[in-house]
C-alpha cells in the first residue's frame, strides 16, 4: 500500500466540483437513512458520509487552513496505511454506489460520485480487496472477469445458436448497431442472448455482436482505476469504430451502461457519431413504435409481477418509465410496484463490485433483507429487472433466504410475450 | 466594570471587525473553491440539466430541505428532520423577521421591512433553542452522529447556541442588567461571525453549489432530483 499515492490522488481529484460538495456537508448524518448497507447491518461506519471521510480529510489537510490547524493541534491525523485498509473494506464491500444517499442529503451532495473518488485513491494505493482485483486482472488478461476468453466466447455463442436455434451475427460487416452483452449473461443467463436477438431481429435492426468488444462489464470501473476503466471501454469503442456502427446497445447490465454512457466521454476520446443506448429503453421504443408486437396481457395469470429498479439503469440511467410501460402492457393486472420505487428504489446490494468480493457476503445479504421486505409486501411471484448484476444478486439471495420468487430478466419476458 | 463602554466596543469596533472577518473569510473560501478548477462535462444529456436544477431548488430551497422527500427515511431518524427543520426555521424567522434584528439589517443595508409581533418571534426563538438541545442530544446518542461528531461539531453547536440563548435572555431581561446582557449577546454574536468562515456553518454558501450539481446530475440523466 502506498499512502502517499492515495493522498496525491485525493488531492489531484479535488477540483471545485468535489471541493464545493465536501464544503457543503454539515455532517448531519441524514444520508445514513438512505443506505441499505447501514440499515441492513446497523454499522455506523457504512453511513455514506463516513465513506468519504478520507477524501474530506485529505482535502482539508491539503487545501484548508482549518485542516492544517487541526493536524497541528493533533485534532486530526495524516492518512495512514491502516486508514486505507479500513476504508477499503467500507468503500468496496459496503457500497454499490447506488447514489440513493444523494436524494436524501438535504444539501443534495452527489455522494455516489464522491465515493467513487475514494475508490480511485484506494485503487491508486493498491488497497483494493483481493477478490475484486483478481477479477480486474482476469479482465485485463482474458478479456472478461468471468473467464469469457476468445475460445469460451466462440464456444458459448455456438452453443447458444444451437440450443435456441437462433442466428447470432458476429462481426457482421455493415451493421449499424453493436450489441454488447455482459459475461454474466453469456455465462449465467444465456437465455438473454437469444431473447434479445429475437427482439432485435423482429424490430428489423441491422445489428452485430463483436468478438473484440464482446464484454460490456467493466471491472476497472468498479475498482476505480481510470487507466483500466479506459482500457476496457476502448475495447468496446474500438470494436464499434472498426465495425463502423452508429450505435452501441448495452444489454441487461447497469454499471456497463454507467461507464459507457455517462463516464466514457469525460475519461477518454470517444469516437464521434456513436451513441450509447440501453435495451431497457429500446424495448419500449420498439413496442411503442410498433416495430415489435407483443401480446397485451401476456404475463397476466402467473401471479403478481414486480419490478426492481436497478440503480445504474433507473435512478442513474433515467430509464424509469420505459420498463413500467412495457410491464403495464404485458401484465396490466399482475404488475405491482414495490415501495419505495423509481428514483427512490432500494438497491439490490450486489452491484458496484460487491458481489465479486467474498468478504462482502454478510453485508450483501444484510442489505438484501431490505429488498426482501419490499418483495414480500408485494406478494410477488415474479420479480423482473433490467440488470444482470441485480439478477445475479436476486438469484443468489432468493436461494440463500429460501424465497418462493422467480427472478427474471425483462428482455426474456418481452421475447416470450412476442407474437 | 462599565458595561456601557464594553457594549460600545462589542457592537462597534468588534462587530465591524467580526463582519469584515466574516465577509472576507467567506469570500476567501468561495474564491479558493472556484479556483480549484472545474472540468467541463462532455457527456451528452438524456434529460435537461436546467430542468433538474430548477426542480432541485424548488424542492430544497423554496419548499424546504427538511421535508423527507424520500419514502421510509423520516421514521428512521425523525429527530433530525424535525429538530433540524425547526432550528433553521427559527433562525430565519428570528434573524429576518424579529424587529430588533431587522433594525440591525436596516442600519447595515439602509432599508427595512415589516416584522412579526414579538410573541411569535419569541416562541420561535424558544423553539429554536429547544431544537438545538435536541440536536445536541441526538449527536450524543445516534450511532452515526456519534461517529461523525468531534470537537469542530461541538464548537459549531456552541457558537450558534450562545447567541440564541443570550438573545432570549436579553429579550426577557433575565439574570443580568440590560447592558450586561446586551454586551454578552453582542460578544457571542461577534465570536460566531468570526467562527463561521473557519467552520462548516459556512454550508449555507456551498449549499448553492451542491444543490446545483445535484439537480444537474439527476436532470441530465432524466431522473427526478
Amino acid at each position: 500500500m502506498n499512502t502517499q499515492t492515495a493522498v496525491q490522488t485525493f488531492v489531484s481529484e479535488t477540483g471545485g466540483w468535489v471541493a464545493s460538495q465536501l464544503e457543503a456537508c454539515t455532517r448531519c448524518g441524514m444520508c445514513a437513512e438512505a443506505c441499505h448497507f447501514y440499515q441492513g447491518t446497523g454499522n455506523p461506519e457504512f453511513a455514506p458520509v463516513w465513506k468519504i471521510e478520507l477524501l474530506r480529510r485529505a482535502y482539508e489537510q491539503r487545501f484548508t487552513l482549518s485542516g492544517r490547524v487541526k493536524v497541528g493541534l493533533g485534532l486530526d491525523k495524516p492518512i495512514t496505511d491502516a486508514d486505507l485498509s479500513r476504508w477499503s473494506a467500507i468503500d468496496y464491500e459496503a457500497c454499490t454506489i447506488c447514489n440513493k444517499c444523494a436524494l436524501v442529503c438535504p444539501m443534495g451532495i452527489d455522494l455516489g460520485s464522491l465515493i467513487y473518488e475514494v475508490r480511485e485513491a484506494l485503487s491508486a494505493a493498491k488497497a483494493v480487496p483481493a477478490d475484486l482485483m483478481a477479477a480486474v486482472e482476469k479482465q485485463v488478461t482474458e478479456g472478461s472477469p468471468l473467464g469469457v476468453t476468445d475460445a469460451v466466447f466462440d464456444e458459448r455463442m455456438e452453443w447458444i445458436s444451437d440450443e435456441w436455434e437462433v442466428k447470432l451475427p458476429i462481426d457482421k460487416p455493415g451493421a449499424e448497431l453493436l450489441v454488447v452483452f455482459t459475461s454474466i449473461e453469456i455465462m449465467k443467463f444465456p437465455g438473454n442472448i437469444p431473447a434479445i436477438a429475437k427482439i432485435l431481429n423482429a424490430a428489423g435492426e441491422n445489428w452485430t455482436i463483436s468478438r473484440k468488444g464482446r464484454e460490456s462489464v467493466n471491472f476497472g470501473f468498479f475498482e476505480g482505476s481510470p487507466e483500466r476503466t479506459v482500457l476496457f471501454l476502448k475495447r468496446v469503442f474500438d470494436a464499434a469504430k472498426e465495425l463502423g456502427v452508429k450505435r452501441i446497445m448495452v444489454t441487461e447490465c447497469g454499471h456497463a451502461y454507467e461507464a459507457l454512457r455517462w463516464t466514457a466521454a469525460n475519461m477518454m476520446e470517444v469516437p464521434a457519431g456513436i451513441t450509447v443506448t440501453h435495451i431497457a429503453g429500446e424495448m419500449w421504443n420498439y413496442i411503442h413504435s410498433g416495430r415489435i408486437k407483443v401480446r397485451h396481457g401476456a404475463l397476466d395469470g402467473d401471479g403478481i409481477i414486480t419490478f426492481h429498479d436497478a440503480c445504474k439503469i433507473q435512478r442513474r440511467g433515467g430509464f424509469i418509465q420505459e420498463p413500467r410501460k412495457v410491464l403495464r402492457m404485458l401484465a396490466p393486472n399482475a404488475f405491482r410496484e414495490m415501495t419505495p420505487n423509481k428514483e427512490q428504489a432500494i438497491c439490490c446490494g450486489g452491484g458496484g463490485g460487491v458481489i465479486a468480493i467474498k468478504e462482502a457476503d454478510p453485508n450483501r445479504y444484510a442489505a438484501f433483507e431490505l429488498k426482501m421486505d419490499q418483495l414480500r409486501a408485494t406478494k410477488a411471484k415474479v420479480v423482473t429487472m433490467t440488470c444482470s448484476n441485480c439478477r445475479l444478486q436476486f438469484t443468489d439471495c432468493v436461494a440463500h433466504f429460501g424465497l418462493d420468487v422467480k427472478v427474471a430478466g425483462l428482455s426474456e419476458m418481452v421475447a416470450d410475450a412476442m407474437e | 466594570m462599565n458595561w456601557n463602554n464594553a457594549l460600545e466596543f462589542v457592537r462597534g469596533p468588534l462587530f465591524n471587525a467580526a463582519l469584515i472577518i466574516f465577509i472576507g473569510g467567506m469570500a476567501y473560501r468561495l474564491v479558493r473553491v472556484l479556483l480549484l478548477g472545474w472540468r467541463s462535462d462532455k457527456v451528452p444529456g438524456k434529460g435537461s440539466k436546467l430542468g433538474g436544477v430548477i426542480l432541485s431548488y424548488l424542492k430544497g430551497l423554496v419548499i424546504w430541505p427538511f421535508i423527507p422527500w424520500v419514502q421510509n427515511t423520516f421514521m428512521r431518524n425523525p429527530l433530525i428532520y424535525l429538530a433540524g427543520g425547526l432550528f433553521h426555521l427559527s433562525l430565519f424567522i428570528v434573524l429576518l423577521l424579529g424587529t430588533a434584528h431587522m433594525l440591525v439589517w436596516k442600519s447595515l443595508l439602509g432599508f427595512g421591512w415589516p416584522t412579526l409581533p414579538l410573541p411569535i418571534v419569541d416562541w420561535m426563538a424558544a423553539a429554536g433553542i429547544a431544537a438545538m438541545i435536541a440536536l445536541a442530544i441526538n449527536r450524543l446518542i445516534h450511532p452515526v452522529l456519534k461517529l461523525l461528531t468531534g470537537a469542530a461539531e461541538w464548537l459549531n453547536l456552541l457558537f450558534v447556541f450562545l447567541p440564541m440563548v443570550s438573545g432570549y435572555i436579553l429579550t426577557h431581561h433575565l439574570f443580568f442588567p440590560y447592558e450586561m446582557g446586551f454586551t454578552i449577546h453582542m460578544a457571542v454574536v461577534d465570536a460566531l461571525l468570526i467562527w463561521i468562515p473557519f467552520s462548516r456553518i459556512a454550508h449555507f454558501m456551498f449549499y448553492f453549489f451542491s444543490r446545483t450539481i445535484h439537480g444537474a446530475q439527476f436532470g441530465k440523466r432524466a431522473a427526478t432530483p
